[in-house]
């Protein structure tokens, strides 16, 4: 398989007046083309950090990030994101439409392929017709469809997500989980996502990566050797669900 | 859903209306008998003010302030958000020019006529550049708060996302301001309507300040008192303008609020 994201020795601090903060330490870690990753660690450890490198957002002090070969130095094209806060990562003044078509204006659409991606990514969320609301008007679940819809309509090659479903109800979770799942088949977008809920992490991934210590680093990549296609019910409820959560849950807490 | 809009439009104006029109009851019939010339009955202004503005004076008179308060307003309103978003996003800009806001800001904006006149004379270029100048602070104030104010999340998704600079200011970090910049914009046009009237104090045979101030000085008391009524219809008119704009152009914004 080929590597679609490459992250090489990468540290970082964060230099503020009151000191020096060591967050991530020489981590290293290679992501296929295609496949799930989830991130897990104990809160403060560095997780968004990593995402926001990974997204261009911030540079690294030490190593490197390459996407398909080619070192980042930026936002990278063909990426998109998904963050935690819904709530905030919407423009409220905007109806989700709009706010599907922002990140288009730059790609060279015409007007009919514009409005055909709005339309074929509002219907793969399950947002069909309600694309002329305000994210206000919507529920949380639905407004982090939205962002997802957003997320698609630029065709990336690599989604990212930081915590999507951290704040909202059980229920709800669950859907926007299978909705992940059927995106990354429909797509075969390469996913990373953070997550702090480690039974989300086995059901979503191929592989989870647990960041540990203070500096972070990679202190385990679990292969989760479930096969596809999963579902909440039966998944949840193997032999080998409950083996690799437990595993995971101690590399988490640092117990083994 | 639209009529009951509309009905709750009537019932805040009939709630709204009912002091305005208490107090013009209780001025008519207060000053039905005066003999006082200074304060002349109401139904006597109210004839003097239909001579007077239906239409006679309107194009020599109110004319020429509507032109210069709404052109000071509108050079006001773009170097104020101007600068604000050029402020609000550079924090290099931003060390030099605050103190300097921070100066002006304090000083009366009536005060400035004085040396507008040093500057520009008489004319109504004074006018207008001192409604302009007294107009920009409180909006380049808000509009750096506004912009400042952006948070980091939405920030942080548009430029993964790919966007340029110009498009971070012009599609989010302005519309963004907008609540908080027409909280300065309604500021800035209530001091422009005060400058427009005492811009014309000095040196103006003509606007509404300059026919206020000749009739008092020749004792043409009646007419002095339709100024100021005309003034007072004027504002008020204007801030209701102003209200319905504000309410158009942020309905994304009073609609969240709302169901928050
Ligand atoms: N901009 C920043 N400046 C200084 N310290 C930061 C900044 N962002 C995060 N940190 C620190 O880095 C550490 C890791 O944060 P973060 O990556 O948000 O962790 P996680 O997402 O795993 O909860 C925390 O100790 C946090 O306080
Ligand atoms: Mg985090």
């Amino acid at each position: 398989m080929t590597t679609a994201i490459a992250i090489n020795g990468v540290s970082m601090e964060y230099v503020t007046p009151e000191g020096t903060t060591h967050v991530l330490d020489n981590v290293s870690y290679e992501v296929s083309e295609g496949s799930f990753v989830a991130i897990v660690g104990p809160s403060g450890v560095g997780k968004t950090t990593l995402l926001r490198l990974l997204s261009g957002l911030q540079k690294p002090t030490a190593g490197e990030i390459l996407i398909r070969g080619e070192r980042i130095s930026g936002p990278p094209a063909g990426l998109a994101v998904v963050l935690q806060d819904y709530t905030r990562s919407l423009m409220p003044w905007l109806t989700v439409e709009r706010n599907i078509a922002l990140p288009l204006k730059n790609q060279k659409l015409s007007k009919a392929d514009r409005s055909e991606r709005i339309e074929s990514s509002l219907e793969e969320v399950g947002l069909s017709g309600q694309g002329g609301k305000y994210p206000w008007q919507m529920s949380g679940g639905m407004q982090q469809r939205a962002s997802i819809a957003r997320a698609l309509a630029v065709r990336p090659s690599i989604l990212v997500m930081d915590e999507p479903f951290a704040s909202v109800d059980a229920q709800t979770r669950f859907d926007l989980e299978d909705l992940v799942l059927k995106v990354r088949d429909d797509f075969g977008i390469t996913t990373l996502m953070v997550t702090h809920d480690i039974d989300e992490a086995v059901y979503l991934s191929d592989e989870i990566v647990v960041l540990h210590g203070r500096p972070a680093k990679v202190r385990d990549v679990v292969t989760v050797d479930i096969p596809f296609p999963r579902s909440q019910i039966q998944t949840r409820n193997a032999p080998r669900f409950a083996e690799l959560r437990t595993h995971v849950y101690a590399m988490v807490r640092g117990l083994e | 859903m639209i009529a009951r809009r509309i009905w709750h439009w009537l019932l805040a104006i009939l709630i709204g209306g009912w002091l305005p029109v208490l107090l013009v009851t209780l001025w008519w019939n207060a000053s039905a008998s005066s003999e006082n010339p200074f304060f002349p009955p109401l139904e006597l202004i109210w004839e003097q003010f239909k001579l007077n503005w239906v239409f006679l004076n309107v194009p020599i008179h109110l004319v020429p302030s509507l032109q210069n308060l709404f052109l000071g307003f509108a050079i006001g309103v773009v170097a104020g958000i101007g600068l604000g978003a050029l402020v609000g996003v550079s924090g290099a800009v931003s060390r030099y020019v605050e103190p300097v806001v921070d100066f002006f800001r304090c000083i009366p904006p009536v005060a400035l006529v004085p040396i507008f006149i040093l500057l520009f004379g008489l004319d109504s270029a004074m006018r207008v550049a001192s409604i302009a100048f007294a107009t920009t602070f409180p909006i380049l104030i808000a509009t750096i708060e506004g912009i400042r104010g952006t948070n980091l999340v939405l920030i942080d998704t548009a430029s993964v996302f790919g966007l340029s600079r110009a498009q971070m200011l012009w599609r989010v970090r302005l519309p963004n301001a907008m609540p908080v910049i027409f909280g300065g914009l309604q500021v800035g046009f209530q001091i422009a309507f005060i400058v427009t009237v005492a811009s014309e104090y000095l040196g103006s045979g003509f606007g509404l300040g300059a026919f206020t101030l000749i009739a008092t000085d020749s004792f043409l008391i009646l007419d002095a008192w339709t100024g100021v009524l005309l003034l007072g219809l004027l504002g008020y008119a204007l801030s209701l303008v102003f209200d319905i704009v504000e309410r158009l152009t942020l309905r994304w914004y009073y609609g969240q609020k709302q169901l928050a």
